[in-house]
């Protein structure tokens, strides 16, 4: 268990850094994406504004001819028949040097650069060619100083069929050294057609349409901006621009911010992790230490001294105190269990001894006269409780007069058995002081009402045997029927007597006595209500019928056998209910003078 | 035996008069219920009525409580018993209480 728990000493750092390492990782894969977008953001913003720029600064450079759409449209229709000199130098010697001084004496006054429309309208055919070619090797200069400043992949100025599928070059951007010619990697010449993808007709469409459009293919992108147009057809001038350069310096510039975005996070995460150590889980080990120390000694006090070095301001701290708290209540707690027990010892061996005292206090020696033959009694009583209400008594009044004692005190335990004791030694001082059971009985209460504030009774039946005749003469004050055989064969049954109040209800009450005699052979059964209303669990009462026969089960058998037999038929009735009232019986045989019977 | 043996307790005051009447066992543990019930409900009270219709037992606990009230009512107006059984009767009768409480039978 201990060892178990050693092993998982720390498992919220385990469990919260693999949170901060998913969040981590979620940081970077955003950050790259969001920079990766910006950056592409940013280098086609870039691209288009610079390409737009050298898209002017190249129609600029054609519009510098006031007749560059005739031209356009002449270079469009003579392609095939214009001797040009392409990427020459300016002011060297040159053939469109010499064709410019043919031009010059053809034209004089007029500036070749700057021929209006129709200047050149008015020139003969072959000048006009001559000034064709002229402008266009011009053009191609410019154009390539165009190119080389702006480091662009491609300049060029086509004319597009009516559906865009193909493009016508017009003019075509050469670095020096360049060849010219219609093979891969060479520059085009005049004339040159090609067929052109989807994107490349797209972009052209919305060049002519909006001015500008980028189209792209793989690291190229193609810029267009629409020109003009020669003989009905759409001239554009159009650049590429190789973005692998670019894309690859900012996609490590994009790497390089997540990199710092995620050991950034990683910083904090750790921050975190300290915090937690120290603010937690630091104080919470602390709490668990003690919670278990406390465990072990149930001392509150060194606990609550070890748990006041914890002095986090959160709830860990909270905690502490709480448990503080929690163990000082539970130390008072167990100190009061203890008392509680120890007063609960006491008063269990006290109630055990007050038990023996009561038991000690009837007649518990059976035989208790073996001298006498005359009768056999037997009796017993059985309290609910430690001590009980119920009590029995038997005594010689004299040599011929026996008393015979039947009580129940209302309630059950001390209350009852206090009352009981008292009942008993009164009734039996009044019985000895001679008189018939009714005059004890009213003397009885008399002694009982006179101190009676708590309004306790006691109900009696009591009876005074004459040894010699079997005469019994009794008084009932409340108490059950007592139960008769009437005849040595005949069965034992209830004797409807005449009743007087319980005894401790009223004062100056008269009891009645009645007289009963007894056969020699027959019995008296004397009992308490606890006996016809034992319970079993689901609430039905033994009642008086079961009660008369399991007394008539063996009717000649001794008294305790007798007591017995009712006692298993009680037992049997209630099974596993608890007894909740004292149960008492007695009975006595009269047996009749021995002597007598024996002469 | 412990449901069954539950005692619950009506109560109706209808100006001096209250009416108690009583459900289950009255026995040693309801009796210290009911005497706790009584001890704070007496006050003004000239005409008590227990009704025992639905009594089904009583034991002498419960008789003592009924003594103690009768001894309490007995100086400032009248208690009487309604509606028990020929059981609950038979108990007064044992033990002489008819005497003593003023109860009206069943019919």
């Amino acid at each position: 268990m201990n060892n178990e728990n050693e092993k998982k000493k720390f498992r919220l750092i385990p469990q919260v850094m693999l949170l901060f390492a998913i969040s981590v990782l979620v940081t970077g894969v955003i950050t790259f994406f969001v920079q990766s977008s910006i950056s592409n953001t940013a280098i086609r913003h870039q691209t288009e504004s610079r390409a737009s720029e050298i898209a002017e600064e190249t129609a600029t450079a054609i519009r510098e001819y006031p007749a560059y759409d005739r031209l356009l449209s002449y270079w469009y229709t003579h392609a095939n028949d214009l001797a040009i000199e392409y990427d020459a130098e300016y002011g060297a010697e040159t053939e469109t040097e010499a064709k410019c001084r043919t031009l010059t004496e053809h034209c004089p006054g007029v500036q070749l650069k700057y021929m209006t429309k129709q200047q050149l309208d008015a020139m003969d055919p072959e000048d006009q060619k001559l000034y064709a070619e002229v402008a266009y090797s011009w053009l191609i200069t410019r154009l390539n100083q165009i190119k080389r400043a702006y480091h662009i992949d491609f300049l060029f100025c086509v004319a597009a069929d009516e559906a865009y599928g193909t493009q016508f070059f017009l003019l075509s951007a050469a670095d020096p050294g360049a060849t010219r010619g219609t093979s891969y990697e060479e520059v085009y010449p005049l004339g040159h057609t090609v067929t052109v993808g989807a994107d490349q007709q797209e972009a052209m469409r919305s060049a002519k349409a909006n001015a500008s459009h980028l189209a792209n293919a793989g690291d190229y992108v193609d810029y267009y901006t629409f020109l003009g147009e020669a003989e009905g057809r759409p001239v554009f001038i159009g650049m590429t621009f190789n973005l692998s350069g670019l894309r690859s310096s900012s996609a490590s510039q994009a790497r390089r911010e997540t990199l710092y975005a995620m050991l950034f996070q990683i910083f904090l995460s750790l921050i975190c992790l300290i915090l937690i150590y120290r603010f937690v889980l630091q104080p919470l080990k602390k709490v668990q230490k003690n919670i278990r120390l406390y465990k072990e000694t149930k001392d509150s006090r060194t606990i609550t001294e070890s748990l006041k070095e914890i002095k986090t301001r959160n709830e860990s701290g909270d905690l502490s105190k709480d448990v503080s708290a929690l163990a000082a209540e539970m130390d008072d707690f167990i100190g009061r269990i203890e008392t509680i027990t120890a007063e609960k010892e006491r008063v269990s061996t006290e109630l055990s001894m007050a038990t023996r005292i009561q038991a000690a206090m009837l007649p518990h020696v059976f035989p208790p006269f073996p001298e006498r033959g005359e009768f056999d009694i037997y009796a017993n009583m059985d309290p609910a409780k430690e001590v009980g209400g119920d009590f029995y008594d038997f005594f010689l009044i004299d040599d011929d007069h026996l008393g015979v004692v039947m009580a129940d005190v209302s309630g059950k335990g001390v209350p009852a058995a206090l009352f009981m004791m008292a009942s008993k030694i009164i009734l039996q001082s009044c019985a000895m002081l001679g008189g018939s059971p009714a005059e004890i009985l009213t003397k009885t209460n008399e002694a009982i009402c006179s101190n009676n504030q708590e309004e306790m009774f006691v109900t009696v039946w009591m009876g005074i045997l004459e040894i010699s005749s079997g005469r019994l003469t009794a008084a009932n004050a409340g108490h059950e029927y007592p139960a008769l055989q009437k005849s040595p064969d005949g069965p034992l049954e209830l004797v409807k007597d005449k009743h007087g109040l319980v005894i401790g209800a009223m004062p100056a009450i008269k009891y009645r006595e009645y007289e009963l005699q007894m056969l020699p052979g027959t019995k008296l059964f004397l009992y308490t209500d606890g006996v016809p209303e034992a319970t079993d669990d689901d609430g039905n009462m033994f009642g008086a019928e079961r009660m008369l026969a399991a007394l008539n089960e063996e009717p000649h058998a001794e008294p305790v056998r007798v007591l017995q037999n009712v006692r298993r038929a009680v037992d049997g009735f209630v099974k596993d209910a608890e007894q909740f009232d004292d149960l008492t019986m007695l009975c006595l045989e009269y047996k009749g003078n021995q002597t007598e019977n024996a002469s | 035996m412990k449901e069954a043996n539950k005692l619950t307790v009506n109560k109706i005051i209808d100006g001096n008069r209250l009416t108690l009447s009583l459900d289950g066992h009255l026995n040693a543990a309801s009796a210290i219920e009911l005497d706790a019930l009584l001890s704070e409900s007496l006050d003004g009270v000239t005409d008590l009525v227990f009704d025992f219709s639905e009594l089904k037992y009583i034991s002498s606990a419960g008789m003592r409580v009924l003594l103690s009230t009768q001894k309490k009512m007995n100086s400032r107006g009248s208690m009487k018993i309604t509606g028990a059984s020929n059981s609950i009767i038979e108990i007064f009768d044992i033990t002489g209480f008819t005497d003593i409480f003023t109860i009206e039978s069943r019919r």
